[in-house]
């Protein structure tokens, strides 16, 4: 077995050069279909390219979610099916499309793919359907919800002294741009220690993203967000084996990203419990030099399937306008199970 | 303001649970929790796997509890249907005397203010057990097991496998081309939609063309004839499973529209049995009389609105090599 890290082995110049997202609401009359095709039509024109530029796609969404199986081949109706492309498909937040992409155009064959991540989680009730996804013998029939495995993380992060129902608030105030901290902690617990505030709003919408290969993305953008790191890495399915005031997939993935190997100016991390946010920031180690989460977050908006792509498109957003260095994180599974960190540069 | 359909997905999973799932399950039938040792470790819930290596682990079970007590909890005030107890209660994770991992369940506490890490709970029996984790009904303040009911006993067999009966509700919106093909069904009219850009027509009410990724507006909407030629056909042996109302064989097939491009796909065939079917037979749709309910769903394939199926018209074959190969 190689004891060489997979991660540190980027071989090809692969750049993220533009990005869309639809509007985020609550709740969309559109399909997913329709939120596709208005999101790729957006991200190719930034970049003046059409769908008959793209060597190979991924989409990132979910059957859970939508409610039909298959759905993602009713999806591909928004990617122009004709001429026949390179096509896949994820089972997992556009950030996980990302990864299969860019793996792909190491091959050196294409130059250019596109990514999506998309939901519509107004469809059905989060609360009903997140529980059937967990482990089917001790988990699911319990019906273990999503805001009790965050809860129960959030009591481990506050136990560890990495959090405080305080500071959480105060994230949560911050991500959102509105709020009074004093007022919030006055409000009765949703599940105790979250409060309504801590907790992510539901939304609907979906995110494109193009990549190119180096020369082609020196062509299409004046600063093209190299991917000068990529790794994701996973924990035990079931949180009663895992230290949830810990991190460790996280903090793996980023030493295989490089995270260490320079400063990074922003992070924008998929935080979507207040409580995450304190406890990535922590295993990341990110001082007060780096901003986190400017675009809000997850606390702002949280269409899943698309949450994770999105931290990356906001991260490339920084480097398309002069920044240097940026870190990206998207996370799948109860209590941060999976991680994944995405580090961006701009042109050297 | 799209219109909406809800559906409601039923998935009966029956679980096969293995040899250590299945030996925790038949000892809960026992009134007994296992555990398997992991080295120094007893892990509960028992893995078949060493969580952080995925080595296989030894079959060496260790009973613990039934007692244990709280290390970390949440209360839920408003319980979900999904949940174990009607009421408020907590999810906590419980170490069972003698484990050295929590196992994450329910206390039936009555109010948040009784729970504290460090309290001792003990679990409420379910009166009859069949091998599942909700054997346990929840677990209750104190140091006494209790059973909800008359106990019925243990498992006569080793438990092998678990129902797990999921269920979930949707809202989707019905694309409003959908509507409007529904709509024209019911005058007996085949509503087609043609792309402006590349000009092929689509039936089916999909409301965007997938070459060109573009949606089409009711500008697009044209006639098309209600004749047409089977080009392809699959009969269809209806597989028993929950939910399932076919019991004979069936066919779908795909008819070529005359004088057009289009297929529409997946249709059902009306006084025509499976062995009869043919390529290049000709088929005239068949519409349902208003009286008969209409399909108002939006899903794939299949006949929409009161387009019912397809029959003979009695004409000759058409005599094409190629048309097998239009499926869509």
């Amino acid at each position: 077995m190689s004891a060489q890290t997979p991660g540190n082995a980027v071989s090809r110049d692969i750049a993220v050069v533009g990005w869309a997202q639809t509007e985020m609401v609550r709740h969309t009359d559109k399909s997913e279909t329709q939120l596709l095709m208005e999101v790729i039509t957006d991200a190719l024109a930034q970049v003046d390219l059409t769908r008959a530029d793209i060597d190979f796609t991924c989409l990132g969404s979910c059957d859970y979610i939508t409610g039909q199986a298959f759905s993602f081949v009713t999806n591909l109706d928004a990617i122009g099916a004709w001429p026949p492309k390179r096509d896949s498909h994820v089972e997992m937040d556009g950030a996980w499309a990302l990864y299969e992409a860019w793996l792909r155009l190491q091959e050196g064959d294409i130059e250019i793919a596109l990514v999506t991540g998309s939901g519509r989680s107004s469809t059905g009730d989060p609360t009903l359907i997140y529980p059937m996804e967990m482990d089917p013998y001790f988990l699911a029939p319990l019906g273990i919800d999503p805001l009790t495995f965050a809860a129960l993380q959030a009591r481990a992060v506050i136990s560890a002294g990495v959090a405080d129902e305080r500071s959480m608030a105060e994230t949560a105030v911050r991500a959102r741009g509105k709020g009074d901290v004093d007022a919030l902690l006055a409000t009765d617990y949703l599940r105790e220690p979250l409060h309504r505030h801590d907790v992510p709003p539901i939304t609907d919408g979906a995110a494109a993203m193009v990549l190119a290969t180096g020369t082609r993305a020196r062509q299409l953008v004046e600063r093209p967000a190299f991917i000068t790191g990529l790794d994701h890495r996973t924990e035990c399915h079931n949180p009663s084996f895992r230290a949830l005031d810990d991190s460790p997939s996280t903090r793996i993935a980023a030493q295989a990203a490089g995270l260490g190997d320079a400063p990074i100016e922003v992070a924008e991390l998929q935080a979507a419990f207040s409580h995450e946010e304190l406890l990535l920031r922590k295993v990341l180690e990110l001082d007060g030099n780096v901003v986190v989460n400017a675009s809000g977050g997850a606390l702002r908006s949280n269409p899943i399937m698309a949450t994770g792509l999105c931290r990356i498109g906001y991260a490339a957003n920084h480097i398309f306008r002069g920044g240097n260095r940026a870190l990206a994180h998207a996370t799948s599974g109860p209590c941060l199970q999976q991680n994944l960190i995405c580090i961006l540069e701009g042109p050297s | 303001m799209a219109r909406f359909v809800e559906s409601t997905i039923a998935f009966p999973y029956k679980r096969s649970l293995g040899p250590v799932v299945g030996a925790f399950m038949t000892a809960l039938t026992e009134k007994r929790i296992l555990g398997i040792r992991h080295g120094q470790d007893v892990l509960v819930p028992p893995m078949e796997w060493n969580p952080t290596t995925g080595s296989e682990l030894a079959h060496d079970f260790v009973e613990v509890g039934p007692i244990g007590t709280v290390e970390s909890w949440t209360w839920v005030p408003t319980p979900s249907v999904q949940h174990p107890l009607h009421h408020a209660f907590a999810f906590a994770f419980i170490l069972l005397d003698g484990a050295t991992t929590p196992l994450l369940h329910a206390v039936d506490a009555g109010s948040s203010g009784r729970m504290f890490e460090g309290l001792r709970v003990a679990p409420r029996w379910r009166g009859t057990r069949v091998g599942r984790i909700d054997d346990i009904v929840c677990f209750v303040i104190g140091e006494v097991a209790e059973t909800d009911g008359e106990d019925t006993g243990s498992a006569p067999e080793p438990v092998q496998r678990m129902d797990y009966n999921a269920s979930i509700t949707y809202r989707n919106p019905v694309p409003a081309a959908t509507d409007r093909t529904v709509l024209a069904s019911r005058d007996h009219r085949i509503l087609g939609l043609r792309c402006p850009r590349c000009d092929r027509v689509y039936a089916g009410g999909r409301g965007y063309c997938p070459i060109d990724a573009v949606e089409l507006s009711p500008e697009c909407e044209v006639d098309l004839p209600s004749v047409g030629t089977i080009t392809n056909f699959a009969i269809v042996t209806p597989v028993p499973y929950p939910g399932q109302t076919e019991t004979e064989p069936f066919v779908r097939a795909f008819v070529l529209l005359d004088g057009t491009d289009v297929v529409v796909g997946y249709q059902p065939v009306i006084e025509l049995p499976a062995d009869e079917v043919r390529v290049g037979q000709r088929v005239a749709a068949v519409w349902a009389s208003p009286a008969e309910e209409l399909d108002q769903g939006g899903g794939m394939g299949g006949a929409w609105g009161s387009l019912v199926g397809w029959m003979p018209t009695g004409e000759p074959d058409v005599i094409d090599p190629d048309l097998v190969n239009r499926i869509f």
